[in-house]
């Protein structure tokens, strides 16, 4: 019989967008019970943004919401009445654990901050995620992840060395800071188990971006060297890059390929119907080969243009050099590997029938975790949370209700 | 300086992996170990006899945590794989052009830094998990799996039914969607940087209900230097989706509002952006490169570097991923270990070794 790694702990998340919700999401597939509170009159920007059930935009068809928030409990209030203030003190005092990426310093103003809160409940762990960080000049500063890409250098390490920077795709910092607040979090529910002792983390997008750049700082550090953005090369492999395929269905088609060793190089020579370059003494080692890089590239592409990537990517994995297609919307579904794994999880939902989020990335063998059920929709689980985990009678309930404070 | 940095704070133990007495003292340490990490090839793994299953076979509080490209198995787990191959294969190469151009990486290696992140979860998710049953297990971690998160789930786009590959971002042409992000993540890049005095700026105007006031703030910051016509700078941007639907604005409307803005950038410098986007609430960011990195007041003073010794220099790095209260935090706690630096140390006091 498997348990859940977290089974029996509560988390309130406060957090909206992409961030915060996604260190929650991982919380309830491995067995925590999470109650998400948000508002349906100020409705949160994940369920503005694509992609869509359907290609429809809706506040209830956002896969990208439906990926931050499977498995969560929805409870939608007016968190600016001093009502729905109060549920959320109340739920905070059932909570092990509080997830909030308000801007810094509001949550202080409605007497929720953590100073505030731990008062009554010294052993809580919470944990607020924001562009900055809580204190500090910047820490005012507004902004989703691509405020986060630009300050910690990945705007300017993304494009081609000659044209614009081209930046991430999306906001960059979303995808990082969850990950290291994850960490954090989780390494303090170890230390509360071992101590009893609360903790709060003060996550900054980044900070945690910087982190994920922590060579290019010491590079920096260590002789003044700047990084710059250079394409598809690589500092250490020659060839590296993405070449084109033969379009399908009227779609481009791409396949990145890279040889990390002689070896490789040599094989991949061969395979592209190219003997002589694999024998050329100066393509022997990745010097040489830089200095014909454009060379190469122009053999690379020439032999890929008329085959599909799929060919490609297995003729290539078929003489160990590396190489796969540039996976699209249109493949992720179907690729083997990701398949082999789960990766993908169809879930009921009630308004699309079904549903589709991406599994934990990590199998863990003894305690796996899943996605439990489809993202909340707007005010979905309203009634549960405050009568079977709050205890809220129905006379309460109706008077929140027709205050306006369940919205 | 990828080592310098990630290996920070580590011990060191060199061993040579064809001699079967070093072998035999990793395996002695994987014996002792609450935790076994490891990247290496499975096949190397299984032929020292250094495998999950081999090492929990006695052991099954053992927590073993395998990070590789596509997964410990499955049709493609043995695929040869470079940071851009996960990259590709995990799905956010795909989406990223610039132009005609074909897709795009960030400049440096990403891909196993974010299954990085998701081992060290996975991990302490085992070690949560043993707290209660007093049994370890095996932490299966796919880089490949990892980076479908740095799509912002466009990799589920088809999988929902969502055949619009090529986003519209503006309302009023053809699909009518507007992006409604305050990141405008979906809106092009040419149309999100700007010139300014000394480098580059990133600003998306955002338009709608959830970030078009920001936008708002920018105008009003434009109309009090008189660097904008007086009907521009009386749009509210949280409404303007809706008039460039019905028409009663247009794009010729909205390039003039957006050459306004290109003209007034170019009057600015970084820090007086960055200094105005923290004043005034704008979504509007300074683009930093190393340089302006390490020359952040704001870093500095939140005490976010680390400075360990490389070779004869101070070098500093990040130096805390998370900042914490109560428990002492996450921190960079020493400089990474020369090759076999802490050899006799850590076999003295793991192995009991005189």
């Amino acid at each position: 019989m498997t348990t859940d790694a977290l089974a029996g702990l509560k988390v309130l998340d406060l957090s909206w967008v992409v961030a915060g919700p996604l260190i929650g999401r991982t919380l309830a597939d491995f067995g925590a019970q999470v109650v998400r509170v948000e508002s349906s009159v100020r409705v949160e920007t994940a369920r503005l943004m694509q992609p869509f059930h359907g290609g429809v935009q809706d506040k209830e068809g956002s896969a990208l919401f439906g990926n931050c928030n499977a498995g969560k409990l929805g409870l939608t209030l007016d968190l600016k009445s001093p009502e729905g203030q109060q549920v959320v003190r109340d739920l905070v005092a059932w909570a092990d654990v509080v997830v909030e990426s308000f801007s810094p310093g509001q949550l202080a103003k409605w007497g929720l901050d953590y100073d505030s809160l731990r008062a009554g409940k010294p052993d809580l762990v919470m944990l607020s995620t924001s562009i900055a960080g809580q204190h500090g000049p910047w820490s005012t500063l507004a902004g989703f992840g691509n405020v986060g890409s630009s300050l910690s250098g990945f705007q300017h390490l993304t494009g081609y060395a000659d044209r614009l920077p081209m930046g991430t795709f999306g906001p960059y910092t979303d995808y990082v800071g969850p990950r290291l607040a994850l960490v954090t979090l989780l390494a303090a529910l170890e230390n509360r188990r071992r101590t009893g002792e609360g903790a709060y983390i003060d996550v900054a997008q980044v900070e945690a971006g910087i982190f994920f750049l922590s060579p290019q700082v010491a590079h920096f550090g260590y002789d003044g060297t700047i990084a710059e953005r250079h394409g598809n090369a690589d500092a250490q492999h020659v060839p590296h890059g993405v070449f084109a395929c033969r379009p399908e269905d009227g779609k481009d088609r791409f396949v990145a390929v890279a040889a990390r060793d002689t070896s490789e190089w040599r094989a991949l020579a061969v395979a592209i119907d190219r003997p002589d370059l694999a024998e050329r003494a100066d393509l022997a080692d990745a010097d040489g080969r830089r200095v014909a890089e454009a060379e190469i590239d122009e053999a690379i592409a020439a032999w890929t243009a008329g085959r599909s990537a799929t060919d490609v990517e297995e003729l290539l994995q078929g003489v160990g050099v590396p190489s796969y297609l540039a996976v699209n919307s249109d493949d992720y579904p179907t690729d083997t590997q990701l398949a082999h794994r789960g990766h993908l999880v169809e879930l009921p939902h009630p308004t699309h029938g079904t549903t589709v989020v991406e599994g934990p990335r990590y199998a863990l063998s003894e305690t796996p975790g899943r996605p439990r059920a489809a993202a909340p929709t707007l005010g979905q689980h309203n009634e549960q949370v405050l009568t079977d985990i709050l205890g809220y009678d129905a006379e309460r309930i109706a008077v929140l209700t027709e205050g306006g404070i369940l919205r | 300086m990828f080592w310098e940095a990630y290996a920070a704070g580590k011990r060191g133990v060199a061993l040579d992996l064809d001699a079967e007495g070093d072998v035999a003292d990793l395996r002695r340490l994987a014996a002792v170990a609450d935790v076994v990490v490891t990247s290496w090839p499975r096949a190397l793994l299984e032929r020292l006899g250094l495998d999950p299953a081999t090492l929990r076979a006695d052991r099954p509080e053992l927590i073993c945590t395998v990070v590789s490209a596509f997964g410990w198995d499955g049709p493609k787990a043995s695929y040869a794989d470079t940071d851009l191959v996960v990259w590709a294969a995990g799905g956010p190469l795909a989406p990223h052009r610039d132009g005609d151009l074909p897709p795009l990486r960030i400049s440096v290696p990403q891909a196993f830094l974010h299954a990085a992140a998701d081992a060290a979860a996975g991990t302490m998710l085992a070690v949560l998990a043993r707290g209660t049953t007093g049994r370890g297990q095996v932490v299966d971690v796919s880089a490949q799996e990892a980076v479908g998160v740095a799509t912002l789930a466009r990799v589920l786009a088809t999988a929902v039914g969502d055949d619009h590959p090529e986003w519209q971002t503006t309302p009023g042409v053809r699909t009518g969607r507007t992006d409604q992000s305050g990141s405008g993540a979906a809106t092009p890049n040419s149309l999100k940087k700007w010139h300014c005095a000394d480098g580059m700026v990133e600003l998306h105007l955002s338009m709608g209900p959830a970030a078009g006031g920001f936008t708002n703030n920018l105008f009003a910051w434009l109309a009090q230097e008189s660097a904008v016509s007086e009907e521009i700078a009386a749009w509210d941007w949280r409404v303007l989706p809706e008039r460039l639907v019905s028409g009663e604005l247009t794009h010729d409307d909205l390039d003039e509002a957006r050459a306004a803005v290109r003209a007034f950038l170019l009057t600015k410098t970084k820090a007086e952006v960055l200094d105005a986007a923290i004043g005034r609430r704008l979504l509007c960011m300074a683009i930093f490169d190393m340089a302006d990195i390490a020359g952040s007041p704001h870093l500095a003073e939140r005490g976010f570097w680390g400075e360990v010794a490389v070779g004869e220099r101070d070098v500093r790095i990040p130096g805390r991923m998370a900042q914490v209260r109560g428990p002492e935090g996450p921190r960079v706690r020493g400089r990474a270990p020369a090759l076999g630096e802490h050899n006799d140390v850590v076999l003295k006091e793991w192995l009991g070794r005189a």
